[in-house]
């Protein structure tokens, strides 16, 4: 029964409260307005807030450069980087790309002048039928010297065919089949081939000894031998074409006991680079008997 | 099986050493492979198989390689049955142990062929070097170890084809009873 009238009291004292706290606010709101309308100058009060305001602002703003300093130093590298990465990687594969035809454009080239080469020698050779061929196999053996190559019977290649290139002699057929044939190399130990020295016409055997060079056998000591004197087929067994290149004399071992030089020579074919090849088809016997009869 | 497989794999590593092995016709450092196969067989199959196995193998080596036929048979045959003789007599099975065996067997074998046909056929083979051999010799030792590896693998593959002769006997209906 006593609360009741407290309670009252009280609930009055609120809005006596509320009413003059907002009459002080409308009061400094129309203060403000009245001073910032009418004088257009920055008063205490606005200095006041602007002083306040101003470090905030200052924060946020320095705040926000960082960020943007942030963004465009790291985060835009990050994006550019991966960019970068991505164009890179693109390049990268297009260089490859490109090297690679490069590559194929080169190796056409070579080879056109290769067979260029060949073709050349090929017209050079008269009346001699001619055939092309690829090595596609070669001997492993270390005693041993010879290739297989992608001719045989059926494009009318037969044992003993001489074989060469634009360079000059590399060898003989050895063994054929329909499709493929082996090839005795001339620097084969078992090689041996009838040659002339283009200067002096003295006829000697050139052997193979499985390295690099050829042997020069049955030169007397009394025939007219220099170094850097061509060596050429001689032709006389038939099988070979007089003329052919074979190589150059490289050294002279004169020994004070028997008959002959000792003689090697430099093969004018490069064997480490041998790919293409001519095989000089021979006339077959019964063609041979045919021409004899007509 | 196995000998199919074996004799594919010799002659795809026969082809290899002719070709891509041989950079030029007169290159030397081409590894002998066929070797390996050689005492593979000679050291982990069966005489009868084994037999079965190299003379396709000698064949093709003969007529893709060399003037003098029968020169790769002379080496094959020879290297398999002194690699058997000695293998018999040796306590460990290891590949390991057994590398040094091969290569001097390689180096043995090709002297020795070299030196009969040397009385023989005079003049038909380049003179022996050495230094060449050796070097062959030791190439034959590193490839030995990864090509046994790949052997085990294809006699391994060969023995669970589908006519492994495991799968195809036949079983008695009683599981459980024990011959």
């Amino acid at each position: 029964m006593r609360k009741k009238p407290t309670r009252k009291r009280s609930d009055r004292y609120r809005l006596f409260r509320i009413v003059i706290l907002a009459g002080l606010l409308m009061a400094l709101a129309f203060i403000f307005l009245v001073s910032t309308l009418g004088s257009h100058n920055f008063g205490p009060l606005h200095k006041l807030v602007l002083e306040v305001v101003g470090p905030l602002q200052k924060t946020v703003t320095r705040g926000s450069s960082y960020v943007e300093t942030f963004k465009s130093e790291y985060i835009d590298i990050l994006q550019d980087s991966l960019r970068l990465r991505e164009e890179n990687k693109r390049l990268v594969q297009q260089l490859q790309e490109n090297e690679n035809i490069l590559n194929k454009s080169r190796e056409a080239m070579a080879t056109n002048a290769s067979l260029r080469k060949l073709l050349e020698f090929k017209n050079s050779l008269d009346q001699q039928q001619v055939l092309a061929a690829t090595i596609v196999g070669k001997d492993p053996s270390a005693l041993f010297r010879s290739v297989i190559i992608d001719r045989g019977s059926n494009n009318g290649v037969s044992r003993g065919n001489p074989v060469v290139n634009s360079d000059g002699v590399i060898g003989q057929v050895f063994a054929v089949t329909p499709n493929y044939a082996k090839v005795l190399l001339a620097i084969a130990p078992s090689s041996a081939i009838d040659v002339l020295l283009q200067k002096s016409r003295v006829r000697g055997i050139l052997k193979g000894d499985g390295t690099l060079t050829y042997r020069l056998e049955y030169i007397l000591k009394t025939a007219e031998v220099e170094e850097g004197d061509h060596v050429v087929t001689a032709g006389y067994g038939g099988i070979f074409p007089t003329g052919l290149q074979v190589g150059v004399i490289s050294k002279i071992i004169k020994k004070p006991r028997g008959m002959f030089h000792e003689i090697e020579v430099t093969p004018s074919v490069d064997y480490q680079k041998l790919e293409n090849l001519l095989i000089l088809q021979q006339p077959q016997l019964g063609e041979i008997e045919q021409m004899g009869q007509h | 099986m196995a000998v199919v497989h074996f004799i594919v794999v010799g002659l795809l590593l026969t082809i290899l050493q002719t070709t891509l092995c041989m950079r030029t016709p007169v290159s030397f450092m081409a590894p002998d492979f066929y070797y390996v196969l050689v005492a593979y067989l000679a050291l982990r199959l069966d005489m009868l198989r084994s037999l079965i196995i190299l003379l396709p193998l000698t064949c093709v080596l003969d007529v893709l390689s060399g003037t003098i036929l029968g020169s790769y048979a002379l080496i094959c045959f020879g290297g398999y049955f002194l690699l058997r003789q000695l293998a018999i007599k040796l306590p460990v099975n290891e590949i390991l142990y057994h590398l040094p065996l091969i290569s001097l067997s390689f180096l043995a074998v090709s002297w020795l062929t070299y030196l009969f046909f040397e009385l023989l056929l005079p003049d038909q083979q380049a003179s022996w070097s050495w230094w060449k051999m050796v070097l062959r010799m030791l190439l034959v030792a590193l490839c030995s170890y990864p090509l046994f590896l790949l052997f085990d693998v294809i006699q391994k593959y060969s023995q669970r084809s589908f006519l492994s002769w495991s799968k195809l006997r036949l079983r008695s209906d009683n599981r459980r009873r024990r011959a």
